[in-house]
């Protein structure tokens, strides 16, 4: 690891001026599960990191009305939460399938977010579920819907001396609800070669056929960001849900995805299995509404 | 047998406590005052003549004491294939070619000196496979050569050619498998010391120990006898540490050029592609049969990668053949396999030893060749299954063998019954719970089971690839019956210690834990040729023996003089000498003393030597009898594959394997069922993805083992036949528990959905695009 200064500050404006002072050459420090890797291999070599973890209330998980989920929450805390397990399942699911016990037990939500691999896991679903990034710079606050933060891989919407504070997820409807699939080579310890999150909003009409009242299909590992197959939830959203319907959907989330070719698989498998992952799992909701 | 008091019995490992409570020391743990860190700089073009290496902004780096290139590590050559150096001179062979070394007194000097280094290359066209390795023209690897082929083994016997007119049903194909990696749990390590009389101690995680001596000794240039090869606790190898690397001179040259102790511990991406992996393989073979069932030929044409230089991984073929010509009996059989130089990394020895290569292009063929005479591949495999007491045409003498044994378990543990045919509608019926899992929705019909078997030979009484097989032990007793086994061999981790100290403990009638094994110190320990083979328990375990027993006679025959009886009514048991059947005895403890204090006292201890009765084989018909025993198994899993998604759950495990006899049932166990996870992993998920000579997956993350959750249940089931030559009947256990299982899987997933896949792993991609294949050949059929 190159040397670098380290600063531990205890306020989040204290903590945004000492990134901004470094002009893009800082580095904010949650679990470190990303930073720390990149540093001893010298992919990065930040002049300095700050380190979140004295931020008073970074790491809350509250719910009234809406969830409010701190960057700084840790995967185990997000599969412990009493609300997350009750009103969306889907997030403490994700965080189960991520990495393993000891280094969920150091890993952020933020942490994932912000270092924008298109494969991050915790992205997807809570695209699907409609969340709210609030982002906290020297000049103050922002809120950027989680859909367009997003910017390329490794990149978002964060200027130097930002920090994203909380994640804000709205409580989903009556009969609305959401899941994540993620295809990997193990059951275990694995990136994501595509992960599939999807929410799916049902309502009944008279004669007990479903209709879908709305859904967000997002694509992750597929392209150089977290993705929206929209041509797939415009297939879906106002119609009738049937077999068929699902199933032109889920082709339809194929061909929007942008896959490649890298070491975990290839485009084609990737572009075969979006279509699979989003079938199976718009059914399975179907089914469950 | 439960007359024995320590064999057979599930005694935990001497130093589990150390292990499990971070105690232990391993070559990471040490550390000597002074010592430096050492780096190595790889080369990272394939195929290039070095122009110029400048070090001169290196050497400058603070706290960095020494900068080394070709020029400093000398022209002494080293390797199995004598074309291997230190660091590279004059040309690079491979990008993991060693150009230069620091040693600094932190990493982070290390790393910055390293980036300072300035290498100026030429690049030459690059071999990047076997096959444009042997196309007429190509560059050469190695100049001094003639050509890119290092080596062509050709075996025969019986007449192949003519055998395949004769036959009745021929299957032919072409097999593709990867590079995978032993990924040890602790990375390579060493640490070199010279002393002011310029002798050097090298601390290392090798398996050959006095092998290392010699290979040190030829790479720097001096004598054998001034090297002294010290084995910390090691974890782990897997026949990773079977060849001397270069970054164990490196760390002398280092320590010799700095003055101080220097110490190379590899990092995780170093361990996957500066050591050497299994060689890939392609593979073209044909099996034919008489309709009466009786495999009747075998040919098969390997083409090996080694890589840019070769170790004794080249020598896989003599394993890859024994499957060939002896798994079954086979009439008539035709290996040739080809050892190429090319650009690639340099490959080696690694657990199996071309067993699981060969097993798997054997074992699949068994199948179809059952499947096309409309026999169940049981009952094919059982009708020409080896039998004890015989010589196979390859000249391998098999005494004990529970092949047949092995079969029959497997197939009725795993319910071999509930397997549909070949061309039954109704594939197997889910009848195992379905466990929660993310991977596969249960319940879905795209979801197919099926049922696979394959079998395995291993040596088990040592192999014969040295003109020795030797291993040496002292054993010696103290005043207060502290037993010492002072041995020859290797451990890495698998338990021999223990085992060994169970044979000398049941020798002497003590305790287990009465025995303490030193191992660890060429200047203590009796020569031994490595841990390899799967050889410890059997070789080490006969010396152990021998040396235990020389022991016992001179106490039996003390005793005899103090109790007044004859030696031979005189049992040891229970830490006392006892007369057989009658309570009147002295304890153990009592007559070393008496044996001690005396005016012609002597020393009890007793020395041991034992090389098994076996033979090199024939330099040019690679005829012979390797080993002294042979030990035999059979797997049958049960899988599930998605069709949709086109990937592989294996649900379970049923391994039996005939052992001679288990001198600790729990570390056999340990040994198939680690063999079989290892299994698990080169049949669907582990590669090691060389592409332009460049390892793309150097990591955990993306060299994927399987983890305890993808792991199944596996059943274990130890044969037990006694071997003459074995100590107390044991043969060894240690490779063969991964032989079989890819293989096994393979055929399991055939039977689920009626696709061979000769290409591991066996991916879902792989799998998917097959499925797809399938289909469109029957829509366009
Ligand atoms: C063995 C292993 C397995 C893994 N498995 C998975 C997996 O299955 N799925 C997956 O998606 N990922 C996985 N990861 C990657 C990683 O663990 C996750 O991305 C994790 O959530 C990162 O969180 P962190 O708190 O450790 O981030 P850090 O490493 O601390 O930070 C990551 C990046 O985000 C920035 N950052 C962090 N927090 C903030 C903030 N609040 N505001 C602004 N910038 C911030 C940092 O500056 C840094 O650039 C794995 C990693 C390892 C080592």
């Amino acid at each position: 690891m190159k040397p670098f200064e380290f600063f531990s500050p205890a306020t989040l404006p204290e903590a945004a001026r000492a990134l901004a002072d470094y002009q893009g050459e800082a580095r904010a420090l949650a679990g470190g599960t990303d930073l720390l890797i990149r540093m001893k291999r010298r992919q990065w070599t930040p002049r300095a990191v700050v380190s979140l973890n004295r931020l008073a209330g970074l790491n809350e998980i509250a719910l009234n009305g809406e969830l409010k989920l701190g960057a700084r929450a840790t995967l185990n805390q997000i599969i412990r939460s009493a609300a997350i397990r009750e009103y969306f399942p889907a997030l403490a699911h994700t965080a189960r399938g991520m990495a393993g016990v000891q280094v969920r037990s150091l890993a952020t939500v933020g942490g994932n977010l912000c270092n924008a691999a298109p494969s991050a896991d915790m992205a997807p679903p809570l695209i699907a579920l409609n969340a709210r990034a609030v982002i906290v710079g020297v000049d103050g606050e922002r809120v950027v819907p989680l859909d367009e933060f997003f910017v390329g891989p490794g990149k978002s919407v964060l200027q130097p001396g930002e920090i994203l504070q909380t994640l804000l997820v709205p409580r989903p409807k009556e009969n609305a609800f959401a899941s994540y699939h993620k295809l990997e080579h193990r059951a275990a310890m694995d990136i994501a070669m595509v992960g599939v999150g999807v929410s799916l909003n049902v309502e009944r009409s008279t004669f007990n056929v479903q209709h879908c009242a709305d859904v967000r299909i997002v694509l992750g590992a597929v392209a150089p960001t977290p993705w929206r197959a929209k041509r797939a939830e415009e297939i879906l959203r106002g119609n009738e849900l049937t077999a068929e319907r699902i199933a032109e959907a889920a082709r339809v989330a194929a061909a929007e995805a942008k896959p490649i070719d890298d070491v975990r698989s290839s485009a084609w498998y990737r572009r075969e299995m979006v279509e699979v992952l989003t079938r199976r799992q718009l059914q399975r909701l179907a089914e469950t509404a | 047998m439960s007359d024995f008091s320590v064999i057979g019995k599930r005694v935990p490992k001497l130093d589990a406590l150390d292990k499990a409570t971070g105690r232990a020391q391993y070559g990471h743990d040490l550390d000597l005052p002074g010592t430096l860190v050492g780096k190595i700089l790889y080369a990272n073009v394939p195929h290039a003549r070095i122009v110029n290496i400048d070090t001169s902004r290196a050497e400058k780096v603070r706290g960095v004491k020494a900068v080394l290139t070709g020029k400093h590590s000398g022209a002494h050559k080293f390797g199995y294939g004598g074309d291997n150096t230190p660091l590279k001179g004059d040309k690079v062979r491979c990008r993991r070619d060693e150009i230069a070394a620091v040693a600094a007194m932190d990493d982070d000097a290390a790393d910055e000196a390293l980036e300072l280094i300035r290498v100026e290359y030429e690049e030459l066209p690059p071999l990047f496979s076997a096959e444009a390795a042997l196309a007429p023209g190509a560059p050469l690897v190695h100049q001094d050569r003639a050509d890119n082929l290092f080596l062509r083994y050709n075996y025969a016997h019986g007449d192949a050619e003519r055998a395949f007119d004769e036959a009745d049903e021929i299957i032919e194909q072409e097999f593709f498998l990867p590079y995978v990696t032993h990924a040890a749990m602790e990375t390579s390590f060493a640490l070199a010391a010279f002393d002011l009389q310029n002798r050097l101690t090298l601390w290392s995680t090798t398996q050959i120990p006095f092998l290392l001596q010699r290979d040190l000794s030829e790479a720097l240039g001096i004598p054998g006898r001034d090297i002294r090869v010290i084995q910390p606790v090691i974890g782990g190898a897997f026949g990773r540490g079977l060849d001397v690397y270069p970054f164990e001179p490196i760390c002398a040259l280092l320590a010799k050029y700095s003055g101080k102790p220097v110490r190379i511990a590899f990092t995780r991406e170093e361990e996957f592609f500066a050591t050497a992996a299994r060689q890939p393989a392609h593979v073209k073979m044909r099996s034919a049969a008489k309709r009466d069932g009786t495999l009747w030929a075998r040919e098969a044409h390997a083409l090996l990668d080694a890589g840019a230089y070769i170790s004794w991984g080249a020598v896989t073929p003599l394993v890859m053949m024994e499957t060939v010509a002896s798994l079954y009996r086979v009439p008539h059989a035709k290996f040739v396999a080809d050892v190429v130089y090319t650009n690639n990394i340099p490959t080696g020895a690694m657990r199996g030893y071309g067993n699981p290569q060969s097993t798997f292009f054997v074992e699949t063929q068994m199948d179809i060749l059952a499947e096309k005479l409309g026999m169940d591949p049981v009952e094919f495999r059982l009708r020409n299954a080896n039998v004890p007491n015989s010589e196979t045409p390859q000249g391998l003498k098999i005494t004990s063998c529970g092949l047949r044994e092995c079969i029959t378990e497997v197939a009725e543990r795993i319910g071999w019954e509930r397997r549909a045919g070949p061309n039954s509608e109704t594939r197997l019926a889910n009848t195992t719970p379905p466990q929660e899992t993310l991977q596969i929705q249960t319940r879905n019909p795209k979801i197919k089971r099926g049922i696979g078997i394959a079998c395995t030979l291993n040596v088990g009484g040592g192999a014969r690839i040295y003109r020795s097989d030797g291993c040496g032990a002292t054993v010696k007793v103290d005043d207060f019956g502290r037993v010492t086994l002072i041995s020859g061999s290797t451990e890495i981790g698998q338990g021999s210690e223990t085992a060994l100290a169970q044979i000398v403990a049941e020798t002497l009638g003590v305790r287990v834990d009465d025995v303490t094994v030193i191992n660890s110190d060429t200047s203590v320990k009796p020569w031994d040729v490595g841990t390899h083979a799967s050889r410890t328990t059997f070789i080490a375990g006969n010396a152990a023996w021998i040396a235990a027993n020389e022991v016992r006679e001179k106490i039996l025959d003390h005793a005899a003089q103090m109790l007044n009886v004859p030696a031979n009514q005189l049992e040891m048991r229970d830490r006392q000498v006892r007369v057989r059947g009658d309570g009147k005895g002295v304890a153990f403890d009592k007559v070393v003393r008496a044996m001690h204090y005396r005016e012609d006292g002597i020393v009890v201890s007793g020395t041991g030597w034992y090389d098994p009765p076996t033979k090199l084989v024939d330099k040019h018909t690679y005829k012979g009898n390797i080993s002294a025993a042979y030990g035999f198994g059979a797997q049958a899993v049960e899988v599930e594959v998605d069709t949709e998604t086109g990937q592989v759950r294996v649900l379970k495990i049923v391994a039996a394997h005939d052992v001679g006899r288990a001198i600790n049932p729990m570390y056999v166990e340990g040994q198939i069922e680690g063999g079989a996870q290892m299994g698990v992993g080169y049949a669907l998920t582990e590669e090691l993805q060389v592409r332009e000579g460049r390892v793309l997956n150097p990591t955990l993350l993306d060299y994927r083992m399987p983890t305890a959750l993808d792991m199944p249940p596996i059943e274990s089931v130890i044969v037990e036949t006694a071997d003459p030559a074995g100590p107390f009947g044991a043969k060894g256990v240690g490779e063969m528990g991964g032989n079989p299982t890819a293989a096994a899987i393979a055929n399991a997933v055939y039977n689920a959905i009626g696709i061979r896949l000769n290409h591991l792993p066996m991916t879902g991609e792989r799998v998917l695009r097959a499925l797809q294949e399938k289909e469109r050949s029957a829509a366009q059929a």
